[in-house]
């Protein structure tokens, strides 16, 4: 794999973990505040442009690769949106979620290995 | 979690339904883009050219769909029990190769699909008991 290549495929890791993140943190908000306002149109905006980021570059690495090849990456976003939800969101984590979202990441890179 | 809808707003409803449009669209990608591969230019990188086949704009209606679904999952669910539940299309797909297209799974890809399996059941039994308290 050319150098190339892994950085579009963390980019495009990236940008899909950080736009789970935003677009969390923009529909939460609505249950209070609601739909009309400015935070949660510029959050939903920034989310949907950061997913639009990442399905293109994955686009451009599904012409180059097999989807087997590159689904051990998209494995990895289960135990890294986890992980940086507890730390940024706060949301509470207990060692089951913990143990059950690293197993599900440790089976997709094994079921694309194969 | 907040007070949930029931229904077809339900949110597990409209995550399995998310999950479903997943599933589908990943397919139509692979064929899609596939379909219109040049490698050879620089441009196709950004995967822009991938527009020129149909079945990506099928796979992007689908896409829409699900992420509709999906900003209501993550407007009741929380975000690290509602993603790692998100990813069982993860051994759908292989699975759904087995089933309708008889392509084999391999001794280490079962292995995998059984770890997935394992972990979707740890995170789905606090929701489980949570349900019941209800």
């Amino acid at each position: 794999m050319s150098f190339l290549a892994f950085f579009f495929i963390v980019v495009s890791l990236l940008s899909f973990v950080a736009a789970q993140l935003i677009l969390k943190r923009a529909m939460e908000a609505t249950t209070t505040t609601g739909f009309r306002n400015t935070q949660f149109v510029s959050k939903i905006t920034s989310g949907i442009l950061l997913m639009t980021i990442s399905f293109f570059l994955t686009l451009g690495l599904l012409q180059r690769f097999d989807l087997s090849y590159l689904y051990p990456f998209q494995g990895l976003s289960v135990i890294f949106i986890t992980l940086v939800a507890a730390a940024v969101l706060k949301e509470k984590l207990s060692m089951r979620l913990t143990v059950g979202a690293l197993l599900i990441s440790v089976g997709i890179v094994l079921v694309s290995l194969s | 979690m907040q007070n949930r809808p029931s229904g077809f707003s339900n949110p597990w409803l409209q995550l399995a339904l998310s999950v479903a449009c997943v599933l589908v669209s990943e397919f139509l990608l692979k064929r899609g883009a596939a379909e219109v591969a040049n490698t050879g230019s620089a441009w196709s990188w950004t995967g822009l050219n991938g527009l020129a086949s149909p079945l990506v704009w099928w796979a992007i209606l689908l896409i829409i769909a699900s992420f509709v679904s999906w900003l209501y999952v993550l407007r009741y669910i929380p975000i690290t029990i509602a993603f790692p539940l998100s990813r069982v299309v993860d051994i759908l797909v292989p699975l759904g190769c087995w089933i309708f297209l008889g392509e084999l799974i391999s001794p280490l890809r079962w292995c995998g699909i059984a770890l997935v399996v394992i972990g979707l059941a740890l995170v789905a039994k606090p929701i489980a008991q949570f349900e019941e308290r209800l």
